[in-house]
């Protein structure tokens, strides 16, 4: 028989997911709705082709490359993959640690450094000192995240809701969570940054602003996490808005918290008529905007986006909401240059600010 | 001779063309056990592109390979002598929709299920329904003449393809069969095309008769504690003039896999079989379940239950949906292998054959599940083994052959659905000893310079284990 002759193996990471990778039959089910292999087309950019580059890694077929790394950061961790495996596996796991074999053998980019030296040096993305929250005692505590730590206003509304509805968030200093450092492959790095958090946050339950954070809290860090959109609608009153809009399930949120339902009965609540996209809930398509695309290619990650700007527009509503600053901002901006290319104009609004409107 | 990917490049354009070892190492297997790069891989996305890729291939005899999704259980995509892998998923066009004719023509590149999307609105589907078809490209159904859960009615892929554009070995393009149900017009080279596995042609359009969606469908399942009788129940169904749209079984080793991994509560049985009916009119679709409720009864068929309620529906085929996955998990450290994988044997002889499978299996200490479309007289099995050890596969080579060898003895044929690639060859080329030459005769006439997809169907090699290195890592013994 022809066996594979392998060099020794040189993984670190990868050891660990062999049998996950033995286990993948290989039938492509993960192109179905993936967003990078619509765009790009080849299968080499499909999770199953991130699969097997893996297993190259494991066995010696393959030798680290920035042709590897490039493709391996190439993906949105949107997780639609792992609901379509026939197999179940743990694939974003499986492309975590195959970026961290290439980030060890040197195949990080300048800008992912940067990143991480940011969280190292100043406990968040920006690595900026003076990104920091506002400490109050309360009832729960509240993880806020980089991403509403470093839009101030954004995060004072969410909390003036929270307050206006009885719920009083204790706020401690905090760093970020570690999914950046988790996600891009800096394992050490994350390792260390993880007993650095636990001592800084060392709650057992918490709320979070972000559906990543809050996937994170829970799956990185066991702490009992709940996305604050749970909460507010256990509290929140009826309004009368009289909008239509369309609602973009965040990835982390319809596919990672499984929360599918609750925002759309918020936006109910306040009075909000909801035309769903083609692609919705648990089958929505990804903004362009998750797993570090952005720092690897801007413009792939704009044309998914414009994608499900496209889908949005079809529903006929003027408005589409969604619950995740991320996909907020890649949203808006394709958005914007569809509006400047095509004078198709939608506008993109976060559930807090529909939300805030009704309470007013 | 070596390829001069610059030369491609010409052809295609630049962003067309890969050969990066990554880009070739991902090329290099589908989702059968094989594995061997390609030079490089092309996306066409045009007939004159791929008109020019076969000249310069044709002159300079260098193999091509077409690819759709690369989901073939076979090795049919996986080149054993290098060459051009052609991925022809960017030629993904629907031509036209002519519902007044019941056909529609697709680029070789269309996904089955996006087909079926935009013939919805129609009124219309494009019957063969592989499991797959989510992600199959209808250039794919035809290379390997794909077929699923509704062939007992409604045929396979080469039963909806009347016509179609191929270009051949030489670059030359040629329209073959028609637009039409019925053709006496020579010979029917268009329905020889379907199967062929890409080693006569490049299908760069098909003309596909599509039907019309039944308005109506219920569903049914029953339990049977002897093989035997689900097996006279599946035949005399067939036998009795019912036509359902379904004809389903599920095996012991299915049934445990099904449980141990989703914890559905199937009952404890030998065989389960389930069924469905569909069609314009509610009263003939309910006197044909009704029917086939009765021939369960008579089989000793326990536990029948029928429904149109969509939920309901969903319940009883739950298990069936989620065999495949099951299968993955059915026990730590054994994976699932595309080996002798889709035999379709005659109609009354399923309940020996799976039998004989399950023999063969315990033999040769690997574990073989049977299931399938069994009223179409297909059986699936998949075999369950750790990939890593040496005895393993040696064990799974002894029992693929003694598998095909019972089927062939009770009038079997080796490949009802999947292809033959490199894992069938062996057994193909055993079952159809006396028409190899013709095969090679027509496949010479059309490629004499043997470059389309070699060394696959009659040209594959012998011994299927050595055929191409494994995908999988084999390091224990």
């Amino acid at each position: 028989m022809t066996a594979k002759t392998k060099t020794k193996p040189k993984s670190k990471y990868l050891k660990q997911y062999e049998e996950q990778m033995n286990m993948c039959i290989r039938c492509a089910y993960c192109f179905e709705k993936c967003p990078v292999i619509k765009e790009m087309q080849w299968d080499t950019d499909g999770a199953r082709g991130k699969v097997i580059m893996s297993y190259g890694l494991l066995t010696g077929d393959l030798e680290p490359s920035q042709y590897i790394a490039d493709k391996l950061f190439r993906c949105t961790f949107c997780r639609d993959c792992m609901d379509r495996c026939p197999s179940k596996l743990e694939i974003l796991e499986i492309f975590a640690n195959a970026r961290a074999e290439l980030v060890d053998a040197g195949f990080a980019s300048d800008t992912q450094k940067y990143i991480i030296e940011n969280i190292k040096k100043t406990g968040n993305i920006y690595g900026d000192a003076e990104v920091i929250s506002q400490n109050q005692d309360g009832d729960i505590p509240l993880f806020i995240g980089c991403q509403y730590l470093g839009r101030p206003n954004k995060t004072k509304k969410y909390i003036k809701i929270l307050e206006k509805l009885g719920i009083k968030p204790k706020i401690v200093d905090e760093i970020c969570c570690g999914f950046p450092m988790e996600v891009l492959g800096f394992k050490e790095d994350y390792e260390e940054h993880k007993t650095k958090f636990k001592k800084m946050f060392p709650a057992k339950n918490a709320i979070a602003f972000c559906p990543t954070c809050t996937v994170f809290l829970k799956e990185g860090h066991e702490i009992k996490a709940k996305h604050v959109l749970e909460v507010i609608l256990e509290k929140l009153p009826n309004a009368n808005l009289d909008m239509k809009v369309t609602y973009h399930d965040p990835c982390d949120f319809s596919r990672g918290l499984k929360i599918i339902e609750e925002p759309r009965q918020i936006l109910n609540k306040l009075g909000v008529e909801i035309v769903e996209m083609k692609n919705s809930k648990e089958n929505s398509r990804c903004c362009g905007g998750g797993g570090g695309i952005l720092m690897t290619d801007q413009e792939l990650s704009n044309d998914i986006a414009k994608k499900r700007i496209y889908e949005a527009l079809e529903t006929g509503t003027d408005t589409i909401v969604t619950s995740c600053p991320t996909c907020e901002t890649t949203l808006k901006k394709a958005a914007q240059e569809v509006s400047e290319s095509e004078g198709k104009t939608i506008s993109v609004r976060s559930i807090e600010d529909i939300i805030w409107k009704g309470l007013k | 001779m070596k390829v001069d990917i610059e030369e491609l490049k010409k052809f295609v354009g630049k962003d067309n063309v890969r050969d990066n070892i990554a880009d070739l190492y991902v090329y290099s297997s589908d989702a059968s056990v094989h594995s061997s790069k390609p030079d490089v891989v092309v996306r066409p996305g045009s007939i004159k592109e791929v008109q020019d890729i076969m000249r310069y291939a044709n002159k300079n005899k260098i193999p091509v390979i077409p690819r759709g999704a690369g989901s073939g259980m076979s090795g049919q995509t996986v080149p054993l002598s290098g060459g051009i892998i052609l991925d022809m998923k960017h030629m993904d066009k629907i031509i036209e929709i002519r519902p007044e004719d019941v056909l529609c023509k697709v680029e070789p590149g269309v996904i089955n299920d996006e087909l079926n999307r935009i013939l919805q609105p129609y009124g219309f589907f494009f019957p063969p329904t592989p499991s797959s078809g989510r992600i199959c490209t209808i250039g794919g159904m035809i290379g390997t003449n794909a077929s699923g859960v509704r062939s007992v009615k409604y045929g396979a892929t080469r039963d909806a393809v009347i016509g179609m554009k191929v270009v051949l070995a030489n670059g030359d393009l040629v329209t073959l069969g028609s637009n039409t149900k019925v053709d006496s017009s020579g010979y029917q080279l268009a329905k020889l095309m379907v199967g062929s596995e890409g080693t006569l042609g490049i299908v760069v359009e098909a003309t596909l008769q599509i039907s019309p969606l039944p308005k109506y469908r219920s569903m049914g399942v029953a339990n049977f504690s002897a093989l035997e009788d689900a097996g006279k129940m599946i035949s005399e169904t067939i036998a009795a003039g019912v036509i359902p749209s379904m004809l389903e079984l599920m095996d012991n080793v299915a049934i445990t896999a099904v449980n141990n991994a989703q914890n559905l509560g199937l009952p404890d049985v030998a065989a389960i079989v389930i069924f469905e009916c569909n069609g314009m009119l509610k009263e003939a679709v309910e006197y044909d379940m009704g029917r086939i409720k009765e021939i369960c009864k008579k089989n000793n068929g326990t536990g029948i239950r029928v429904s149109d309620d969509p939920d309901e529906m969903t319940r009883i085929y739950e298990g069936r949906k989620k065999l495949f996955p099951s299968l993955s998990r059915y026990k730590e450290g054994l994976y699932t292998t595309a080996l002798a994988d889709d035999m379709a044997v005659p109609m009354s002889k399923i309940a020996d054959a799976v039998h004989k499978i399950h023999e063969i299996a315990d033999k040769n200490n690997v574990v073989m599940s049977a299931y399938g479309h069994c009223g179409a007289g297909l059986i699936h099995t998949k075999i369950l083994m750790d990939t890593t050890r040496e005895s393993q596969w040696q064990g799974a080579k002894k029992a693929v052959k003694e598998v095909y060898n019972y089927v062939h003895l009770i009038g079997g044929t080796t490949s009802g659905e999947h292809g033959i690639g490199f894992s069938k060859g062996p057994s193909f080329k055993e079952e159809k000893k006396d028409s190899l030459e013709m095969m090679r005769s027509i496949k010479k006439s059309l490629d004499p310079n043997n470059i389309l997809n070699p060394h696959k169907l009659m040209d594959s090699p012998d011994d299927w284990l050595t055929a191409t290195p494994l995908r999988y890592q084999v390091n224990n013994k």
